[in-house]
């Protein structure tokens, strides 16, 4: 089953949940079982977060809103992520050392577990940041 | 997320109850934390967080780490599938006193 849908959100730590909401309803059409539902669940809604705690960083109560499009096509599912906050600087993403045991870092490790493939693409006009997960199922 | 605290002598159990993500570790830090400074041994009962992301995560981190400062310990407790799951894909299984 092919299919692709996409959602506004406004940035803002209480769209979390509405994020997830969103993801586990689309998941739930292309009948995904629970626990990868639930994985790809936790990688989307680190994505977000990451726009919120990192393109936002220090910018509160915004109006803008983020876009996540799902999309599902011959068993590659794809997850693009769209923002206007700061310009993310690849090199500046990394991951914390799983035995450096302190609080945080571990969004980008979840992510980088879960899905196949992380990729910002610069071919927007429209937004600053376009991130695509993807993930053969 | 919502939360209960039950006391019995030095012991402090939470039982914390919905999604822990970053909207709502702040709200869990300030219910855990002082319970760990104040020298309580902190059991955390988990049995009914049906979701936890890294937000979460950090705030076991943290309350674990904060109670070890207070020569104290956090006992996390009837954790749940889905957040068990993440505890160990962040390889903390043998790091946090899971029970």
């Amino acid at each position: 089953m092919d299919l692709s849908e996409s959602k506004d959100f406004l940035v803002h730590t209480a769209s979390l949940k509405e994020v997830r909401v969103f993801s586990r309803e689309v998941f739930e059409k292309l009948k995904i079982n629970n626990d990868l539902k639930e994985e790809l669940v936790l990688a989307i809604a680190e994505a977000a977060q990451n726009i919120v705690k990192h393109a936002y960083k220090g910018v509160e109560n915004t109006a803008d809103h983020m876009q996540i499009k799902i999309s599902l096509k011959d068993d590659n599912l794809e997850i693009g992520f769209f923002d206007k906050g700061k310009p993310v600087v690849e090199e500046n993403i990394q991951h914390r050392k799983l035995d450096d045991i302190k609080p945080g870092g571990l969004g980008t490790f979840f992510i980088k577990q879960i899905m196949d493939d992380a990729v910002f693409k610069k071919d927007q006009q429209k937004w600053v940041n376009h991130l695509i997960l993807s993930k053969k199922i | 997320m919502s939360y209960k605290i039950t006391e019995e002598g030095n012991i402090s159990t939470v039982f914390l109850d919905g999604e822990i993500d970053m909207d709502v570790t702040e709200k869990a830090k300030e219910v855990i934390l002082p319970l760990v400074e104040a020298g309580k041994e902190v059991h955390l009962n988990l049995k009914d967080v049906s979701y936890m992301d890294s937000s979460g995560i950090s705030v076991l981190i943290e309350s674990h780490q904060k109670a070890l400062e207070n020569n104290t310990k956090v006992v996390v407790k009837e954790v749940s599938k889905s957040v068990l799951k993440v505890i160990m894909m962040a390889k903390l299984e043998q790091i946090l006193n899971l029970e």
